[in-house]
C-alpha cells in the first residue's frame, strides 16, 4: 500500500486531498506545518508528497521542497531526494499557464491546481509513484 | 514627484530669490488652526522650533493665510513677530493659497535688520503662488498613490481570502460526487451536482471580480511591454479545442505568418482571446463551428472571432460590454456566466491600444474583431 503525506494547512483541503486517495487504497498521513511535514518524512517514510505552498509563511511550501531536494551534505533529509513532491497550488492560472517544473526554479515533479479535480490528482499521484 | 521634494525645492528657491539667510515653508493642518514646519533652508536648521504655530497666536500668519504679507523690519521690537526663530531681525511672511484654498505660508528671515522691501515681495509672491500650486499638486498625487497601493493590498488579501474557501468546498464536493467519500442516492447526487455548479459559478465570480478590480489597480499587473499575438491567439484556440470536441464543435485557426507584435502582457492578452473564443464555443450549438482569424491590414493586427452560435439580438449589442450585463439569449442558454467577461475583455484591449467590435445576427452568429496596433514585424 503506497504512502502518502499530504503537507497542508487546511484541514478541510487536507480532507478534500485524503478522500480520494483513501478510496483508491493509498495510506495517507496529515502535516499541518512546514515543520511538521519535515518531521513526518522521516517516520512515514511515504512514497510521495502532497505539498500545500501557502502555509505559516507565503512560501513554506516551497522552503519544504528546497530543503528535500537539495540537502547539504550529511543532511538528515538526504535519504528523501528523490520521493516525488506533487504541488498543490492556485498560483496556475488556466489562462497564463506558464511555469513548468522546472528544477532549476521550483524543485517539484508535478502540480495539481486548486480546486482539485480529483480524477487529475489520481492520475498524476499515479504516474509519480510508478516512475 | 514626492511632496518632501517639492517643499526643499521651494524653501531653497525662496531663499535665493528674497536674498534671505534662512526660508521655511509652514503647512497649515486639516482643522486650519496650526501651521506645522514642512520644510527649511538655512544655515543652522537645529535651531528651528519644532512646537506647531498656533494660527491664533501669530498675526502675520493669521494675515498670510488671508491673503496678505506682513514684512516686519525689526523682529526685537515688533509684536507681531512673537514666534521668530533664533536672531533673526528681519521676517517676510507671505501666503500659500492654491485657487483660493489656504495650504500654508512661507516665511524668508534675514539676520540685518530691514532686509525685506517691496521688491523681496514681489519677487516671493509669485513663488508662493507656483509653489502652492505644486504643493497642492504633489498632495494630490501622493493620495492617489496611497490609495492605490491600499487597493492594491485589498486585491491581493482578498484573492486569497476568497478564493480560498471556495477552492476548498468545490474539491471536497467534487471528491463526494466521483463516490470517494461513499455510495449516495440518486437524489443526493443531484443535490451535490447543484452545489457543485453553484460553487463553479462562484470560483469564476470571484475570479472575473478580482480581474475586473486588479486592472484598475496599478502595480498588480505584469509589467506591459511588447507580445507576440500570434502566439497568445494560438495559445487560447489550443487551451479551447478540448472544450470544443467535447461539444461536437471544431475551432479553425486561420493563423497570420507575419509575426504579429503588439503592445500589452500575455496574461493580459491570453485573457482577452480564451474568454472570446469560450463564449463562442459556449453559445454555439452542436455541429456549428467558431473561426479564428489573425491578420494584418492597415498597420493594425486584427483578430476576429467567429461563431455560428445563438446570435445577440440588436438591442441587447449596446449594452454587451457593461458589467454583470447578459443578453436575453445568453441568459436563455442555460449556460452560465458571469456577465463580467467582455467587460473585462473590453477593458484590456483597451488599455493596450486596441478597439473591440462586435457584429452579430440573432440566430445567425456573432463576430467580435479586436484590433491593435502593430509595433513591429
Amino acid at each position: 500500500m503506497p504512502k502518502i503525506l499530504v503537507i497542508e494547512d487546511d484541514l478541510d483541503m487536507a480532507e478534500a486531498v485524503r478522500m480520494p486517495l483513501e478510496a483508491n487504497g493509498y495510506k495517507v498521513f496529515h502535516a499541518a506545518t512546514g515543520e511538521e511535514g519535515l518531521r513526518k518524512v522521516k517516520e512515514a517514510e511515504p512514497d510521495l508528497i502532497v505539498l500545500d505552498v501557502m502555509m505559516e509563511t507565503t512560501t513554506a511550501g516551497f522552503q519544504v521542497s528546497l530543503q528535500l531536494r537539495s540537502p547539504d551534505p550529511g543532511s538528515e533529509y538526504a535519504p528523501y531526494k528523490n520521493t516525488p513532491i506533487l504541488m498543490l497550488t492556485a498560483i496556475h492560472d488556466t489562462t497564463s499557464l506558464r511555469f513548468g517544473p522546472d528544477e532549476a526554479y521550483l524543485p517539484v515533479d508535478d502540480f495539481v491546481d486548486k480546486p482539485i479535480e480529483p480524477d487529475v490528482l489520481l492520475e498524476k499521484v499515479a504516474a509519480l509513484i510508478a516512475k | 514627484m514626492e511632496l518632501d521634494h517639492v517643499l526643499t525645492c521651494l524653501a531653497e528657491s525662496a531663499r535665493q530669490l528674497a536674498a534671505a539667510d534662512a526660508v521655511a515653508v509652514y503647512l497649515l493642518d486639516e482643522e486650519g488652526d496650526r501651521l506645522t514646519v514642512a520644510a527649511v533652508c538655512s544655515a543652522d536648521a537645529a535651531c528651528w522650533p519644532q512646537e506647531p504655530i498656533e494660527v491664533e497666536h501669530s498675526p502675520a500668519d493669521k494675515k498670510a493665510l488671508a491673503g496678505h504679507f506682513t514684512v516686519i523690519a525689526d523682529a526685537k521690537s515688533d509684536p507681531q513677530a512673537a514666534n521668530a526663530p533664533g536672531d533673526f531681525c528681519s521676517i517676510l511672511c507671505v501666503p500659500l493659497i492654491h485657487e483660493n484654498v489656504p495650504i500654508g505660508t512661507l516665511h524668508a528671515y534675514a539676520i540685518q535688520a530691514g532686509q525685506f522691501d517691496e521688491d523681496a515681495v514681489a519677487r516671493l509672491m509669485p513663488l508662493a503662488e507656483v509653489g502652492a500650486a505644486t504643493v497642492a499638486a504633489a498632495r494630490a498625487v501622493d493620495t492617489l498613490e496611497t490609495l492605490n497601493a491600499s487597493k492594491a493590498k485589498f486585491i491581493r488579501v482578498a484573492t486569497h481570502e476568497l478564493r480560498s474557501p471556495v477552492a476548498v468546498a468545490q474539491s471536497l464536493v467534487r471528491g463526494v460526487l466521483k463516490g470517494y467519500a461513499g455510495k449516495m442516492t440518486e437524489k443526493q447526487s443531484d443535490v451535490f451536482g447543484r452545489i457543485s455548479r453553484r460553487l463553479d459559478f462562484l470560483e469564476s465570480l470571484v475570479n472575473d471580480l478580482l480581474d475586473l478590480a486588479a486592472g484598475k489597480a496599478p502595480g498588480l499587473a505584469e509589467e506591459e511591454g511588447p507580445v507576440s499575438l500570434n502566439g497568445s491567439v494560438g495559445r487560447a484556440v489550443l487551451l479551447l479545442q478540448p472544450r470544443a470536441e467535447e461539444k461536437g464543435l471544431e475551432i479553425k485557426l486561420q493563423p497570420c505568418h507575419d509575426q504579429l507584435i503588439v503592445w500589452g502582457t500575455e496574461g493580459g492578452l491570453d485573457r482577452i482571446f480564451v474568454n472570446l473564443i469560450s463564449n463562442a464555443v459556449k453559445y454555439t450549438p452542436s455541429n456549428g463551428s467558431v473561426t479564428v482569424t489573425v491578420r494584418q491590414a492597415d498597420g493594425q493586427a486584427r483578430v476576429e472571432v467567429t461563431d455560428t452560435g445563438i446570435g445577440i439580438p440588436e438591442n441587447a449589442l449596446s449594452h454587451l460590454f457593461e458589467e454583470f450585463y447578459r443578453a436575453p439569449s445568453a441568459k436563455a442558454s442555460g449556460e452560465a456566466g458571469t456577465g463580467l467577461g467582455l467587460a473585462i475583455v473590453k477593458d484590456l484591449v483597451e488599455r493596450y491600444s486596441g478597439h473591440i467590435e462586435v457584429e452579430s445576427q440573432a440566430g445567425k452568429g456573432t463576430r467580435f474583431t479586436v484590433a491593435f496596433p502593430v509595433l513591429s514585424r
